[in-house]
């Protein structure tokens, strides 16, 4: 493919109100505290539920007597396996319409044995929260411990203890291109090294809660926070009630980071309320929301590369092995990401990739920003830096002669239809650095580099659609509709900003009703950095339809020709003589009273394929790819191990901006996000016993310990999204972790291979360097 | 979910003494509350009385007289930081006020809720010991004052009879040549629970250390001096080998365990780390 045949400019474009850093529609309520969240629902006559939690990962259940729980005055309901023998939840991908779901159902309460700790053994339903709680402490349980696995590779082995399936891996991924022995026998040097990446828990803000009742057409409704409100197909398969009799409401999320895109208290709320016929809240504590939802996978990755003396990669051989925890909920998806981005955004015509993901007792792992690619990323960048160390070449020079270009095939041999500006990113971000601080005595300076590739979009063969409506009033503002759920990101106002820029009006002129499973148009998950792609254009569609049907009597009113219009700032003129002019309003009033169309529903479709070739892993497996680069500057105590990021640059190809302030805020914050991750976020379990339950424990970077994060945002104007938008969700964070573990490594002259990289993980490292 | 407990609110010193010594160990006094409260949401603590202080007048402030400087029980940390005084006799305690907890925490935190919690990395108390403070408790059988460094007697055990109360902590205002510091090992630098806390407070005269007090936080049940240390110091030119000699001494009296935040030996060659360090700064601060 050559260059000209990628969507790689769209020059002369003039936006009136994309790109800006327009106040989101979605900022004044919440610097107010007038914005609702799901917690803040309430309904009279309301019950409170509790989830009571084994306290042991693998055991089986021999007694649970809640026979005193039950006889507690205000306490109205209690479950138990008992009570719905025949109900399970599905935890496979939702929405997904292009292959067969795979067979992952799991208990919804615990029947006989315990898998992970914590895990669901009863539901109460009591009138007050302390009723519920003193419920909670009343209910008997007793669980014989057995044998437990808590080492993927343990759990690989023979006689391990099977905690899925009959082995326990619980997916195998393979990726294969060119010929791996003669890339190797090409290559002057071979670097073998592991990473290894850490569980990682979201720690939104706001830990999971809804309310559920059933409403006057005897539909179960669930208000909740969550990321996906098509969960509530499951969610009504569990519950066995048709689709249409259960409806998902969402509410402005405090946070999702892929943590709330499982099915969490929906099914709870969905039973209790189902039983009681009353409504019924459920808030988890932070402590149940660590124990709630599954985590980042840790992932061992062995990398062995190949190269040539003058720096290129001639072949990469990669062994993954990640942990999914006790059920398998997304983990096969995650892992797929992390074996088609196991290259990263280089070019590599040798590969062979071999990924799998094993059952054990540990805390299930599921969906976390970056979703496997994050991981892949860690291990490839730091293995950049390795090779170019081995050869003595610099290491941005080491990068140039591999980077894949735009019209490159990536691993699976598909080649992405946008711009591929790695180069770019890297240079910039890498020059934003400007003069190096000296070291002094004991603190050491270090500075590292990482590029990224991440897809936005999910993946081809789930046949992903979205669906939006538009409309517009008498009085020219506009109504936006779609099932898209907002998770903090700013998903609502950028379709009221796509639909203003289109329509011509004013941002406070357009309002966003979103997130209803059954009055809102489905619009599809907030995850994958798609919410943008794939709403975005399905809103573009429709406000493009209604504006065009505007014009046209725009055009004879104005006594011009349709192409001729333009709209702007709820003003509608003839773009070469302005002076011909009206209100938009005035104009939607004519046409309505001709009865044209004021609205349209339109849909969007991502490109529908089959899956990888199970043998090569050659296919396509996303829409698309976003590219970008890390740059970060540390000091690092030699003596103590203690890390300061001094200097923290992000360049990303966005593609184009839709709000740039919203844009530069998921920068900020996915380098906060890839910051904890590499230095100081570590879930400890003992035995799958979470031992760091609480944010005493659970560290992530305060104000206190983050740098100056600057910015730079590309606009190559290529990608798939609304005028040539990339997603920027995920791509924001994928290069922080290896950009740190980089620039500790430059400083201090050995490597860590260990995330987080602790101060005494450095320590450690400097004592075996030291010998 | 708080368990039932009454709720006793005092108007006067009398008579939280009072209903102290009626109470005993049954009452629970409240200062701050940042411990107490997240101890009885999680049900650790099941008093049968919180007694709040907050209306007892005269349990807040900061005086420096005759040559001492005291601290009501409720002066707050966010109190340290704006006084004058504190800056002047206990540099050490504001560079320790100064990275404690997150600054909600620091205006309603007390130096005596820090002391009376017990835990070996509660962060004012190395720097107290560093500047020989001691605690007066009160009851209604008088007042006394326990050295600070004899208030511990084992983990999460003090000197304190159930029916006393802190009602000050005071110490002598250092001498000119004098050098206090302190410095907290952490995984962050916000709002985190200390590894290693090290004080140091160091007199020179006539190019010979004549006062040598070293106290470090989270490597014992208690926060604990390091007296070997010291008495390697005290009396004798402070030369790098001798303060090498000294850091190791403290690595060697310390008895750090594994936690989830570090391991017992991290923690230790850190105490030789931070105790010459801090040792060496104070030397070159008065030279």
């Amino acid at each position: 493919m050559t260059v000209s045949d990628v969507n790689e400019t769209q020059p002369n474009l003039r936006f009136s109100q994309i790109g800006k850093p327009l106040t989101r529609t979605d900022s004044p309520g919440k610097a107010t505290g007038r914005t609702p969240y799901a917690g803040d629902y309430v309904m009279p006559g309301m019950l409170h539920a509790k989830v009571v939690r084994a306290d042991i990962a693998s055991a089986r259940l021999k007694r649970l007597d809640v026979s005193k729980a039950r006889a507690l005055p205000g306490v109205v309901c209690v479950l138990t396996a008992q009570d719905m023998p025949d109900r399970t939840i599905a935890t496979d991908i939702p929405g997904q319409t292009g292959r067969a779901k795979l067979k992952t159902d799991q208990q919804i309460l615990v029947k006989e044995r315990v898998r992970y700790f914590g895990e669901p053994l009863a539901l109460i339903a009591a009138e007050t929260p302390d009723i519920a709680e003193q419920a909670r402490r009343l209910i008997e349980f007793e669980l014989e411990p057995i044998p437990g696995v808590y080492d993927p590779e343990e759990a690989m082995k023979p006689g391990a203890p099977i905690v899925q399936g009959t082995d326990n891996i619980v997916a195998t991924h393979k990726i294969r291109k060119g010929d791996l022995e003669a890339g190797f026998a090409a290559a002057d040097v071979i670097i073998e090294n592991t990473y290894i990446t850490p569980f990682q828990e979201h720690a939104f803000l706001e830990p999971e809660v809804g309310l559920a009742w059933i409403d006057e057409n005897e539909v179960i409704t669930i208000r909740v926070c969550t990321q996906v409100i098509e969960h509530f197909r499951a969610v009504a398969d569990a519950v066995g009630v048709p689709h249409n009799k259960l409806r998902v409401m969402g509410a402005m999320v405090g946070g999702g980071f892929g943590g709330k895109e499982d099915v969490t208290v929906e099914t709870y709320l969905a039973i209790l309320a189902q039983k009681t016929r009353k409504p019924v809240r459920l808030e988890f504590t932070r402590e149940d929301s660590f124990l709630g939802h599954g985590k980042r996978h840790p992932i061992k990755l062995k990398y062995r590369t190949g190269v040539t003396r003058d720096g290129k990669i001639t072949a990469l051989d990669v062994q993954v092995l990640a942990d999914a925890g006790a059920y398998v909920y997304l983990s096969p998806y995650v892992l797929l990401y992390c074996a088609v981005n196991a290259p990263g955004p280089y070019r590599v015509d040798n590969l062979n990739v071999f990924a799998q993901a094993v059952a054990t007792n540990n805390m299930f792992s599921s969906a976390f920003r970056g979703f496997g690619g994050i991981q892949a990323a860690a291990a490839y960048e730091q293995q950049m830096d390795e090779a170019a160390n081995a050869i003595g070449m610099d290491r941005i020079e080491f990068r140039r002669r591999n980077y894949l270009k735009t019209g490159d095939p990536i691993s699976t041999g598909f080649v992405p239809p946008s711009a591929i500006w790695t180069e770019k990113c890297v240079d910039l971000a890498w020059q934003a650095l400007g003069e190096p601080t000296p070291s002094k005595g004991p603190i050491k300076i270090g500075r590292g580099i990482a590029a990224s590739q991440q897809s936005y979009g999910r993946l081809t063969f789930l046949h992903d659609t979205s669906e939006a409506w538009v409309g517009i009033e008498m009085d020219g503002t506009v109504t936006v509709r779609s099932g898209v759920t907002d998770i903090g990101a700013g998903q609502a106002s950028s379709l009221a900003q796509i639909a203003a820029e289109i329509i011509g009006v004013t941002l406070p002129n357009v309002n966003v009703y979103n997130s209803d499973s059954q009055v809102t148009p489905l619009a599809g998950t907030s995850t994958a950095s798609r919410a943008l792609y794939m709403t975005g254009n399905a809103a573009r569609l429709a406000a493009q339809a209604v504006r065009d049907r505007l014009a046209v009597v725009a055009a004879e009113l104005l006594k011009a020709e349709p192409a001729q219009i333009s709209m702007e700032f709820n003003q509608v003129f003839v773009t070469d003589d302005p002076s011909r002019a009206m209100d938009i309003a005035d104009l939607v009033k004519v046409c309505a009273s001709r009865g044209v169309h004021r609205s349209e529903l339109a849909i969007f479709r991502a490109p529908f394929t089959d899956v990888l070739d199970p043998e090569t892993g050659q296919g396509q497996a996303h829409p698309d790819y976003a590219y970008g680069a890390q740059a970060i500057e540390v000091a690092v105590d030699i003596e103590t191990g203690e890390v300061t990021v001094l200097k923290c640059i992000a360049a990303h190809d966005v593609g184009q901006c839709i709000n740039r302030a919203a844009v530069d805020g998921q920068i900020h914050g996915g380098t906060q996000n890839g910051l904890g991750y590499a230095l100081s976020e570590e879930m400890l379990y003992k035995e799958g016993r979470l031992i760091t339950p609480s944010f005493s424990e659970y560290l992530m970077p305060t104000a206190m310990d983050m740098p100056h994060v600057e910015t730079i945002i590309l606009e190559s104007r290529s990608g798939l999204g609304p005028f040539g938008a990339k997603g920027i969700g995920e791509p924001a964070m994928t290069p922080v972790a290896p950009a740190v573990a980089n620039a500790i490594a430059d400083a201090i002259g050995v490597r860590v291979f260990e995330m987080p990289i602790t101060p005494e993980r450095i320590w450690r490292a400097l004592e075996a360097a030291r010998g | 979910m708080y368990g039932e407990f009454d709720l006793t609110l005092p108007q006067t010193l009398q008579e939280a003494v009072k209903a102290l010594n009626a109470a005993g160990k049954d009452a629970v006094p409240l200062a701050g509350g940042t411990n107490v409260l997240i101890d009885l949401r999680s049900q650790r603590l099941v008093p049968k009385q919180i007694m709040d202080l907050g209306r007892v007048p005269g349990l807040r402030g900061i005086v420096v007289e005759g040559g001492r400087v005291t601290l009501g029980a409720r002066t707050t940390v966010s109190d340290l930081l704006a006084s004058p005084d504190i800056a002047r006799c206990g540099p050490a305690l504001v560079q320790a006020a100064t990275v404690f907890a997150g600054q909600m925490v620091r205006n309603t935190a007390t130096v005596a809720g820090n002391i009376a919690c017990g835990s070996p990395a509660a962060d004012l108390v190395p720097p107290l010991l560093s500047l020989d403070a001691e605690v007066t408790l009160t009851s209604t059988r008088g007042s006394r004052t326990v050295a600070l460094c004899d208030y511990y007697t084992g983990y999460k055990a003090d000197a304190r009879a159930p029916d006393e109360l802190i009602t000050a902590i005071s110490w002598p205002v250092p001498e000119a040549n004098t050098f206090g510091t302190f410095y907290k090992l952490a995984r962050r630098k916000g709002d985190a629970i200390t590894v290693n806390g090290v004080a140091v407070s160091i007199g020179i005269s006539d190019g010979r250390c004549v006062r040598a007090r070293i106290a470090l936080g989270s490597v014992a049940p208690i926060p604990m001096r390091a007296c070997n240390a010291e008495s390697l110091l005290e009396g004798q030119v402070l030369t790098p080998e001798r303060i090498a000699a000294a850091a190791k001494a403290a690595a060697e009296e310390c008895s750090p365990i594994d936690d989830v935040r570090a391991t017992g030996a991290y923690r230790r060659r850190m105490v030789e780390v931070l105790v010459a360090r801090l040792v060496e700064n104070a030397v070159q601060a008065m030279t």
